[in-house]
């Protein structure tokens, strides 16, 4: 069978267990459940939320982004684990004793204003177009590679997928659907890895073979280790070596910070710790959320790290002087056809080659690379096939989370509680439909003219969740004094700063997007941070100078953090 | 009025010439209520069974008789009396369904005539086509206490006959038959026909009858009943 | 006489229900114990006797059968019945009227006591058809039930009315004029008061005030009003609750009329608040046993009567709380006062004021404070008496053990905040399962004010924590209305049965649901499904058209649910919420259908409102 055949096959088989997990659910199995009083285990649900967090990003890019720029794409791991934990330790369980569902209802009542409610919705909304439009270009990624489309194409495929399965589809949201996406995600993460590091250092583990040494054919160590080998390929070529950095610091450190804090303002993520009935549940789900992350983010530098040797060694043959193009691996024709590598024969010779400069041949996206992995490796064409149904499975997840905010944002928030409250339910169930439609369509149009890299686009969304709300969330949290006036001129300053600066750079002045221009040496995707001090510091001093919060606001700003009296509030 | 001053003259005279002291005691029971309306008074629904229709030639096979009191049958006083006979039922077996074998624990003739006139005592013996049964039990009388006497009998189907014929019908063929006449009081139709059913017949019809009459007044017996 | 003989008489009984369960002996010494009579159209009535009470077996011919007032209960034809219910209760309160002529055969007492004896078929047979009787009866009764009428039907229209600047005087004069006992005070077209005897002699004479003062300074202002469409039965409850004997009636802010106790008394025959008042009267438990006997006939007689559910549902919990009540104060008696003020709370139904037939009891006890031990021991033996009562008068022990005597529901008000807010900081499934019984709470007996502090507080709890109420919405979604593919109704077996429409999981139970989702989320204090839903529509949180909608589906599914259980009364089917559908007439289906679908389309707004799914 070939690995057109196999995809559909296991692309189906998946669709067909998250459906048969749906109805198996909706008929009344959940209601066993509830007669057993047992609830979801928190193991059960941290696997949702992990399927959750998983986004297409992660999935599908981050590995090509590390692979591609070493040490560097470390960021990304580290800001979003970062923000994970930040989330749920410090921001959840107090969200979650004030009671309310969504971030823009929290901000509300905090704010005692629907005027800091509705910033907090269209902020809410501005992230979850962004977001989603980076799941949006991986989709189209996965459905270019294996129905043989160019990318575009696989887009729109995945945008009518993503829609049906948001919008019409009753899977989304079913705790047990999330656990088979988690397991499929995580089954089709891992297999490849294994595969390769067996093969590569004979070690089971991709986590130790990462830091092992190379073995060869038939089994025996070469005395090399992997980053080393790496290290050189990449000193050889022109690029900066693999376990070295090429951004500043202060860059790091402001992209760190903005996917972190980012993180830990995401509207669809703050949602799942309040499905839990029982705080503590809640923290241990979440716990065991971060231990189904860290399963897959500690593979990706090793993943990366591995596709890239395999890549280099494919692409330039044994000698490092390139392979002829009819001799060329099947994976580089069969990715041509996405028209996501490109091969340019500059100085005639027929032979493909990789490297940094002038002589460089490839145009090689990196969005691929996972994708590709297995391919590289010359693993068998069932493993590809999984691949592509992980991937599926990471975007889905995320998507129909992001969605469901946007349209629920728009149709209850905008809408019914805005501009027509006396909209009847099959109205407002309508516009949230066509809401869903039109992120979709919104996405879509990203996910073809991406502004970068799926991650680097999430990124963005990261960084105007921290330069918005996140400030907003905290302050609501840990400070009496600020008043809704200081609420609102922080988030506006704060989303506006950060997506000028985006906008300015990603879309209007493209080519001046170096580190000379970035203000401080900040780049786009860090920029984030800034807003969010910029935002802290507009609050605090906007709420000087306006008018004192009321006593009730701060009594209740005082019952989140200390619970009063016998209540019970905490975990019983 | 006139009638009833005429049938008691009659009965008065029956009562002088009866000598034996049964059917004297008989009469003079009816004598006394003759005066009564009908529905204060005891009848007795009647039917027998012949073995044909000449009363000097054919016998009685069978009895039945239904009490009427307070205007109701009373089916617990209802009674059904096979009766000896000389040779055999013959062809009228297809008639009446009494084959000889029924006969076989039934009365003498002598035996069923007494103890008729002890259930009919101070009763009104009811009738459809009453002359035909009464003859046969006249010449049982004759033969038992050799007494030719007259009875006062309802004959439902004088009285149907009388009823059309005063609402200016004409008589068709069949149409004072038994079953016939009850269909015209929305009576329901019996398919089995023995002496007991239809006495219980004829009974009813007489009760419909008395409704349908006494819707001009309280039908006396005197009325209704006819010497024969 | 062999059986032969009587053979048509014979074959005709054979072929009754229920003759034909009687062995062939019996129906040959039954024949033989008939009498036959026949009556003519002519005569117009059957005489009953009631001393000499029989069977009527109509042979040939047709009846109707009237009630004193001439009111048809039922038409007869041949094989028909009739005198049954004298035969049963030794009462003739019928009259038989002879449609055509009839050939009827007789049965006397000892031989239909005979037979009921030799056959149960018999007897359950006749006794059915007794049940059916009276409720065909009740049905063209009903009509003019008082309780379930409204108060437009008896109320004084064109009231006495006074300006509000007119004096006393004038208002004693024109009241003496009218002969009436009140006068209502119109400012501006308005209702600003009204003027009874009573405030005449508690407020001008025993105050001495002057006549000649304007009337205001003595009317009662802002008095308590119906609307015309107001059951009867509620404006007594207003009545007695108030111990006020008025009551103005207005119609779009305009007085239309007065209604006044007497006037309700003059036209009270009614079942419903007889019964409260024979409850009232009742001295010890076997007594309430015997009139709680009453209450499923009432029922039945409500549902003929073709009364709304809603108000079925309000008028049987009304029983059913006086029972209680009347069952707190006899055990008192026994007991001594109570150690401290207390409520008697009940939830679920009783609480919704939605009872209907098969209820189990749903209640606790809310305590003012800790009790010592010495309070334990007499809550204890109060309650364990009340449970006991009411489990006799029929409504059965909760399965669940959610009642008064199980001490995890015998609380002391700071006991029963903190549960229910330790149930609405931490959802977890079981207390989204308690939710739907608890929250639908009512204080039957006791100081309204002890239960509005844990009211208060628990609404205070409820109200916007969306955590919460998300929880309570998908837990109320965890049930759909029976609409499959193509809106084809969904069938369930219960049990054993042939499989149905589960009318209260999937119908009634939804809705409320849904009401309490929305009625939490805002803090209303009403508890009733209906009025809750009104409540909402007037705050603006359903949009008017969803809520009426709404509450058409909720009082249309609860009827079709209560017309389904008198059907299976009737019918001596056990007690269930499930409809054959296969019964339906087309019509019927097709509201039912649309019915559901409101159902469904309110779960679709709910679940998008607070789980933010759809």
């Amino acid at each position: 069978m070939d690995v057109q055949t196999l995809t559909y096959l296991i692309v189906g088989f998946t669709f067909a267990l998250y459906i048969g997990i749906a109805i198996w659910s909706r008929a009344g199995s959940t209601k066993e459940f509830y007669v057993a009083g047992g609830g979801v285990h928190p193991v059960v649900n941290g696997m949702a939320t992990a399927a959750d967090w998983m986004s297409a990003a992660s999935f599908i890019s981050l590995a090509g982004i590390v692979s591609f720029v070493g040490f560097d794409g470390s960021v990304y791991l580290m800001g979003w684990t970062g923000g994970y934990v930040l989330l749920a330790l410090c921001m959840a369980p107090y969200l979650r004793k004030f009671g309310k569902f969504t971030v823009p209802d929290f901000i509300g009542d905090r704010y005692y204003s629907q005027a800091a409610r509705t910033v907090a919705v269209v902020c809410a909304i501005f992230i979850c177009f962004t977001y989603i439009a980076g799941q949006m270009r991986g989709v189209g990624v996965v459905f270019s590679r294996f129905l043989e489309v160019d990318v575009e194409t696989g887009v729109y495929i995945g945008m009518a997928v993503v829609f049906f399965y948001a919008v019409l589809g009753g899977m989304k949201g079913i705790t047990y659907t999330q656990v088979a996406q988690y397991c499929v995600l995580i089954f089709a993460f891992m297999v490849p890895a294994i595969f390769i590091s067996v093969m590569m250092t004979g070690h089971i583990l991709p986590q130790i073979g990462f830091g092992a040494e190379l073995v060869d054919a038939a089994g025996n160590g070469t005395g090399t280790y992997l980053l080393d080998k790496l290290d050189g390929l990449s000193n050889e070529l022109g690029f900066a070596q693999y376990t070295e950095g090429s951004k500043s610091t202060i860059d790091v450190f402001f992209i760190t910070g903005a996917l972190m804090f980012g993180t830990a303002g995401l509207p669809h993520v703050i949602v799942r710790f309040f499905t839990v009935p029982k705080v503590k549940d809640s923290r241990s789900s979440a716990g065991w959320a971060l231990v189904f992350i860290a399963i897959m983010y500690t593979t990706i530098p090793a993943l990366a790290a591995f596709s890239r040797v395999n890549m280099i060694e494919t692409i330039n043959g044994p000698d490092s002087t390139g392979v002829a193009y009819e001799t060329a691996p099947q994976w580089i024709k069969n990715w041509e056809k996405t028209g996501l590598i490109k091969w340019d024969d500059k100085n005639a010779d027929g032979k493909i080659y990789y490297a940094k400069g002038p002589e460089n041949e490839m145009k090689i996206d990196r969005d691929i690379m996972v994708l590709a992995t297995p391919e590289i490796a010359d693993l068998p064409a069932w493993v590809i096939a999984l691949v592509a149904a992980g991937g599926l499975a990471a975007a889905l997840s995320t998507s129909a989370g992001l969605l469901l905010v946007i349209s629920t944002s728009v149709s209850h928030d905008l809408l019914k509680k805005n501009l027509m409250p006396d909209i009847s339910d099959k109205k407002e169930l309508m516009f949230a439909r066509i809401a869903a439609a039109a992120g979709i369509v919104m996405a879509g149009y990203f996910g073809i003219n991406p502004p970068g890299f799926v991650a680097a686009v999430v990124a963005i969304a990261f960084g105007l969740a921290a330069s918005s709300l996140f400030p907003a969330i905290v302050m609501g949290i840990f400070s009496k004094t600020i008043n809704k006036e200081g609420a609102i001129a922080g988030m506006i300053t704060g989303l506006g700063f950060t997506a000028a600066y985006i906008i300015y750079f990603k879309f209007m002045n493209p080519g001046d997007n170096n580190p000379a221009n970035w203000f401080l040496g900040v780049s786009p995707e860090g920029i984030g941070m800034l807003g969010m001090l910029i935002n802290f510091a507009v609050a605090f001093g906007v709420s000087k100078v306006t008018a004192k919060v009321p006593d009730s606001v701060q009594e209740m700003v005082e019952g989140i953090r200390f619970p009063k009296g016998s209540g019970g509030a905490q975990s019983h | 009025m006139l009638a009833s001053f005429w049938l008691k003259m009659r009965l008065r005279k029956q009562l002088l010439k009866c000598k034996h002291v049964t059917l004297q005691r008989y009469l003079e029971a009816l004598n006394r209520v003759l005066n009564l309306n009908v529905n204060d008074v005891e009848l007795v629904a009647l039917d027998l069974e012949m073995t044909g229709l000449d009363p000097q030639v054919d016998q009685i096979l069978s009895i039945g008789i239904v009490p009427i009191s307070h205007g109701q049958l009373q089916m617990q006083q209802a009674e059904h009396k096979l009766i000896k006979i000389d040779g055999s039922v013959g062809q009228s077996a297809t008639i009446h369904g009494i084959l000889d074998h029924h006969l076989e624990d039934a009365v003498s003739i002598e035996e069923a005539i007494e103890w008729l006139l002890e259930q009919t005592q101070g009763k009104f013996i009811v009738a459809h086509h009453a002359p035909l049964d009464i003859r046969f039990l006249q010449v049982q009388f004759q033969k038992i206490y050799n007494e030719n006497v007259k009875l006062p009998v309802i004959d439902t189907l004088m009285i149907e006959r009388n009823r059309l014929l005063k609402q200016h019908e004409t008589l068709q063929d069949g149409a004072l038959r038994l079953g016939a006449s009850r269909a015209r009081y929305n009576l329901p139709v019996y398919n089995a026909h023995n002496a007991l059913i239809d006495a219980l017949a004829c009974g009813e019809l007489l009760l419909a009858q008395i409704q349908a009459i006494s819707t001009q007044g309280q039908v006396k017996i005197a009325d209704i009943a006819k010497l024969t | 006489m062999d059986a032969s003989e009587l053979q048509p008489v014979l074959d005709f009984l054979k072929s009754l229900v229920p003759f034909d369960d009687l062995s062939e002996q019996t129906l040959l010494q039954c024949c033989k114990r008939l009498t036959i009579g026949y009556y003519g159209k002519a005569q117009g009535y059957v005489p009953l006797d009631a001393d000499n009470p029989q069977l009527y077996i109509v042979r040939s011919g047709a009846f109707e059968v009237t009630d004193p007032d001439g009111e048809l209960i039922d038409r007869l034809g041949e094989g028909d019945y009739f005198g049954f219910p004298s035969l049963l209760s030794g009462e003739v309160n019928t009259r038989v009227h002879i449609l055509e002529d009839a050939l009827v055969y007789h049965l006397d007492l000892e031989s239909f006591d005979d037979l009921r004896k030799e056959s149960r078929l018999f007897d359950r047979f006749f006794n059915r058809a007794y049940a059916k009787r009276m409720r065909h009866q009740g049905r063209f009764k009903a009509k003019e039930l008082t309780t379930t009428s409204r108060i437009r039907t008896l109320m004084s229209s064109s009231p006495l009315t006074i300006d509000m600047q007119s004096t006393i005087l004038q208002a004693a004069q024109l009241m003496r004029q009218a002969r009436v006992s009140s006068v209502l005070v119109i400012d501006n077209h308005k209702l600003a008061g009204i003027l009874t005897d009573r405030d005449l002699r508690n407020r001008v004479l025993a105050e001495g005030l002057d006549g000649a003062l304007p009337v205001h300074q003595a009317m009662t202002t802002t008095p308590i009003t119906v609307h015309p469409n107001t059951i009867v039965f509620e404006a007594m409850l207003l009545m007695s609750e108030h111990s006020i004997h008025h009551l103005p009636v207005v119609e779009e802010d305009k007085a239309v009329g007065v209604i006044t106790s007497t006037d309700i008394l003059r036209g009270q025959s009614s079942q419903p608040l007889l019964l409260i008042g024979e409850i009232e009267r009742q001295k010890d438990l076997p007594s309430l046993i015997n009139v709680s006997k009453q209450i499923p006939l009432l029922l039945q007689n409500l549902i003929s009567a073709d009364a709304r559910a809603e108000e079925i549902g309000r008028i049987l919990t009304s029983v059913t709380d006086a029972l209680t009540r009347r069952l707190i104060h006899l055990n008192q008696q026994v007991l001594g006062e109570a150690p401290m003020p207390f409520c008697w709370l009940s939830f679920g139904s009783q609480g919704r004021q939605d009872q209907a037939a098969c209820s189990d009891q749903d209640n606790g006890l809310l305590l003012a404070h800790e009790p010592d031990e010495h309070a334990k021991a007499y809550f204890e033996a109060l309650t364990k008496a009340v449970c006991a009562g009411l489990n006799e008068c029929g409504y059965v022990y909760c399965p669940g053990d959610i009642m008064a005597q199980n001490p995890q529901w015998c609380m002391s008000l700071e006991k029963w905040q903190g549960v229910f807010e330790q149930w609405v900081m931490s959802p977890q499934p079981k207390a989204l399962m308690h939710a739907s019984i608890f929250f639908d709470m009512r204080s039957v007996y006791g100081p309204i004010s002890l239960f509005d502090a844990l009211q208060d507080r628990v609404l205070a709890n409820t109200k916007g924590n969306d955590i919460f109420l998300a929880g309570l919405a998908g837990n109320a979604l965890s049930e759909a209305p029976p609409l499959g593919f193509f809106r084809k109704f969904v069938l369930e077996r219960d049990g054993s049965e042939v499989k149905g429409i589960d009318l209260k999981h999937r119908g009634s139970a939804l809705i409320n649901d849904i009401a309490r989702v929305y009625s939490l989320f805002a803090g209303i204090k009403e508890v009733n499904t209906a009025k809750r839903i009104r409540v909402l529509m007037e705050m603006n949180i359903i949009n008017r058209k969803d809520a009426l909608n709404l509450a058409d589906a909720h009082e249309f599914i609860g009827h079709m649910r209560l017309a389904n259980q008198g059907h299976q009364f009737t019918h001596d089917q056990a007690c269930t919420n499930y409809l054959l559908p296969q019964n339906l007439s087309s019509l019927v289906r097709h509201q039912l259908r649309d019915a559901f679908k409101v159902v469904h389309d309110a779960q679709s707004g709910m679940k998008l409102k607070f789980t933010r799914t759809f």
